[in-house]
């Protein structure tokens, strides 16, 4: 008795061999590394906001602030118009943006789901064509801002981005992956039309989809600057990174914002340009850990029916 | 009744059947279509289908001689252009462009339908062949009606009558056109009914509301896409602001040399060479940390780590900007600082372009890998376990799993990705380069790309419309040439993953 109850107790532990603890003290130290490595700059950025601005120019940035100082942050909020304009601006956009473009991606997706359309490889080459030839930037600037009108409006920041041909595919796949046939045959089969079996059915089931794509969707915007540079010559309809961008180039625009805020004599550009920095990402920053489940299965889905 | 037998017998003793006579009368049709092709095809090629009636007229309207200067008084739809070109008519070049791409389809459809037609069989459908009859047919006489409708549009502008006109030939090509689409029409009929396969008018009718979700998605790509290609057509041109895009001065290829002779192979090997190695470099290092990753089993850990390596793809390039300056200015850079602090010289990164290849692969390295890695983790955990029990039992070590067990299934994967980015391989990243190189012209040379290129014409002199544009279709047609060649080759390894 005494002999079968040694043999249980040595078949509980686990043995790690030599090699696994290595690869895994490697795999710890490399991991951390990279963690490391990803995060200093933001370390760095938010350190420098906080620093008073001439200790950055003697002595440059640093991990830990030398010396603390609100003074940026005073700037920036003490006349935040131009700031929460921008925010108000990318937020509407970004809304619209995502509203709408989720809307349309979702119902293409769907059409070219559907077995009885005889004209969805068809549509869907059309579709995919765009990715791989185009007029270029100047042609699609001019139909945006000359044929359509759109120069210096709000349309023009969020209508171009609504649909691309990477969320439809993925939508499609997504579509095609859990929505069984017997369902919509089902329904077919008890009269419903493509309406109602695209609200009923497809649409209940696709929710962590819409999520993943509504956050595709809404990340793309946010972070555009591009548009803002090309259509909008109003300081109050830029988004929230051109704005930054546009700070960031002109030490005049912080002199600015110096002048009418009246706080400082000394214009503490730089740690200003961290402050806002700080500002300009800080809802992404803080946002993205809670929704991170939804990007991993968009880009998984994605890449294995690419 | 009498007639029936009488009927029957006729067929009888004809010793063909109905379906048969059916089938020679089908072929003859389809010869005849045949016929209407090639007849079409080579008069397209070969005939000088415009002409100019009145050279003299011409001459006094140009201010240009005629007579000498190489010019002819018939053209075909090709060499139409070389006319628009000498003779400075910018109002002409839209009209001839559109010409020349109208007879390159016209062309490519009647030989399309001239190959398909080899197929023609009796026992199944041939709709698909009917159809590109159809399309054919109808090309050949829109292009003939555009031909027609080009000597009206040039005598207009001019202000003249009766200069150019076309070849008589033209209504041949339309009739016998109109004719063989009729035939093919007839044909088609029938097996339409047999196959149960609607046409294009009575399947709208049947799934319009599929229709009706697609169409503002239509619209948006044919908006937002398909109708700025016509810009394609500044590349051709001297662009000013007077006569704008339809009527600036037309100078054919003069755009495209210049590109040549100034920039262009500069940017394709920067647009290159820098895709390659992100491509490279990126798909080493995400099977890398995806490997380390599922690998270990302190959960918290994982999600922890996982959180912070995903940060740097969530922020905006703008972001990178601040990060890099940061990072590598001389004065304060962290880098620099650090370098200080350990004694050693200050490097002045933004005044050397010798170091900013590698700066700007670390930091593309930097911003995706983290995110990135997650697909090849994906792959990995749907790698059977029982592999690598089997292994365990057989005395290998991580190491040696590692290596025989999960590099090779990981390979079609890698394989898969790196062929679709290699596909891109013309697009660069704009965001990443113009952010961090900014208009710091000393490091141009080592990382200009197309697009920053083309952005930066256009932005700082809107006259240069078409050397913008000429780069950017030089970007779109290597770009693909270079799917197709991919595709080509994926194809050939595993059919599922192709593209189209």
């Amino acid at each position: 008795m005494g002999m079968i109850m040694n043999k249980t107790k040595k078949v509980g532990k686990i043995k790690k061999s030599g090699y696994t603890i290595s690869f895994d003290i490697m795999a710890y130290i490399f991991l951390t590394l990279l963690a490391a490595v990803c995060i200093l700059p933001f370390v760095l950025i938010i350190s420098g906001s906080f620093t008073e601005n001439s200790t950055i120019l003697r002595e440059g940035y640093s991990i830990l602030p030398k010396k603390i100082s609100l003074d940026a942050y005073r700037l920036i909020l003490g006349n935040p118009t131009d700031m929460i304009n921008a925010y108000k601006v990318t937020i509407f956009v970004t809304a619209v943006g995502t509203g709408v473009g989720l809307l349309m991606t979702t119902l293409t997706a769907y059409v070219l789901s559907r077995k009885e359309f005889k004209y969805r490889n068809r549509i869907s080459f059309i579709i995919y064509f765009t990715t791989i030839f185009g007029g270029g930037l100047i042609p699609w600037y001019i139909t945006i801002s000359k044929v359509l009108h759109l120069h210096g409006t709000l349309t023009a920041l969020w209508l171009p981005g609504i649909i691309s041909s990477y969320n439809i595919i993925l939508m499609r796949t997504f579509i095609k992956g859990s929505v069984p046939d017997e369902m919509t045959e089902a329904a077919k089969i008890d009269g419903a039309g493509h309406i109602r079996i695209f609200a009923k059915i497809v649409l209940p089931i696709l929710g962590p989809a819409l999520a993943t794509i509504g956050l595709f969707l809404a990340l793309g915007y946010w972070n555009n600057w591009i548009s803002s540079s090309l259509f909008i010559n109003d300081t109050s309809k830029y988004m929230l990174q051109f704005y930054l961008y546009n700070m960031l180039n002109r030490a005049q625009a912080i002199r600015d914002l110096a002048l009418t805020s009246g706080v400082i004599l000394e214009v503490p550009t730089e740690s200003t340009k961290l402050a806002m920095t700080v500002i300009a990402t800080g809802p992404i920053i803080l946002l993205y850990p809670f929704l991170q489940k939804y990007f991993v299965s968009g880009i998984t889905v994605g890449a294995v029916k690419g | 009744m009498k007639k029936g037998i009488e009927k029957i017998k006729a067929a009888k003793d004809g010793g063909y059947s109905y379906m048969e006579r059916l089938y020679q009368g089908k072929k003859l049709g389809i010869w005849i279509s045949l016929a209407v092709s090639l007849i079409t095809t080579l008069l397209f090629l070969l005939t000088k289908v415009i002409k100019i009636e009145n050279t003299a007229q011409l001459s006094e309207v140009l201010g240009l001689d005629l007579q000498e200067g190489g010019f002819s008084t018939s053209y075909s739809t090709f060499n139409m252009l070389s006319f628009v070109h000498k003779s400075g008519l910018g109002a002409q070049g839209l009209f001839a462009m559109i010409l020349f791409a109208i007879t390159i389809i016209t062309i490519v459809l009647n030989i399309s339908y001239l190959i398909k037609a080899q197929k023609f069989s009796s026992r199944k459908s041939n709709i698909k062949i009917y159809e590109a009859g159809q399309y054919a047919m109808v090309f050949n006489i829109l292009l003939s009606l555009l031909v027609i409708l080009f000597g009206i549009y040039s005598n207009k502008i001019l202000g003249l009558v009766n200069i150019f006109s076309h070849s008589v030939l033209l209504y041949l090509i339309i009739v016998i056109s109109i004719a063989g689409f009729v035939v093919i029409k007839r044909m088609e009929a029938p097996e339409r009914k047999l196959y149960k396969e609607l046409g294009f008018f009575k399947e709208l009718r049947k799934n319009w509301v599929l229709f009706m979700l697609l169409l503002p998605t239509i619209l948006f790509f044919a908006i937002n896409n398909y109708l700025p290609m016509v810009g394609i057509y500044f590349a051709f041109e001297k662009f000013n602001f007077r006569d704008g895009l339809w009527s600036s001065p037309f100078v054919m290829f003069d755009n495209f040399e210049y590109i040549w002779k100034a920039d262009l192979l500069k940017l394709m090997k920067n647009t290159v060479l820098y895709n390659l190695v992100f491509i490279i470099l990126g798909h080493i290092f995400k099977i890398f940390i995806a490997i380390l990753i599922s690998q270990l089993t302190c959960k918290w850990f994982k999600r922890l780590n996982q959180t912070l390596i995903f940060m740097p793809h969530f922020v905006s390039y703008v972001i990178l900007n601040v990060i890099v300056y940061n990072l590598l200015t001389y004065e304060t850079g962290a880098v620099n600082t650090f370098l200080t602090t350990f004694g050693a010289d200050r490097i002045d990164f933004y005044n050397t372009p010798g170091y900013w290849p590698f700066i700007i692969v670390f930091f593309d390295l930097w911003k995706g890998v983290g995110y990135g890695s997650v697909v090849y983790l994906a792959a990995i955990l749907g790698i059977d376990k029982t592999f690598y029990e089997a292994a365990e039992v057989d005395g290998a070590n991580v190491f040696q799993q590692i290596r025989y067990i999960t590099l090779p299934l990981l390979k079609p994967t890698f394989i898969i990705l790196v062929l679709f980015s290699l596909g891109n391989i013309m697009r660069g990243q704009f965001d990443l380069f113009y952010q961090i190189v900014g208009n710091n012209g000393l490091l141009f040379n080592a990382t200009d790309i197309f697009d920053t290129y083309v952005y930066r014409l256009t932005m700082t002199n809107p006259l240069n419309n078409g050397l913008g544009t000429a780069a950017g279709l030089f970007q779109s047609l290597f770009g693909f040439v270079v799917i197709l060649l991919t595709n080509y080759i994926v194809k050939r390894k595993n059919e599922d993953y192709a593209l189209f």
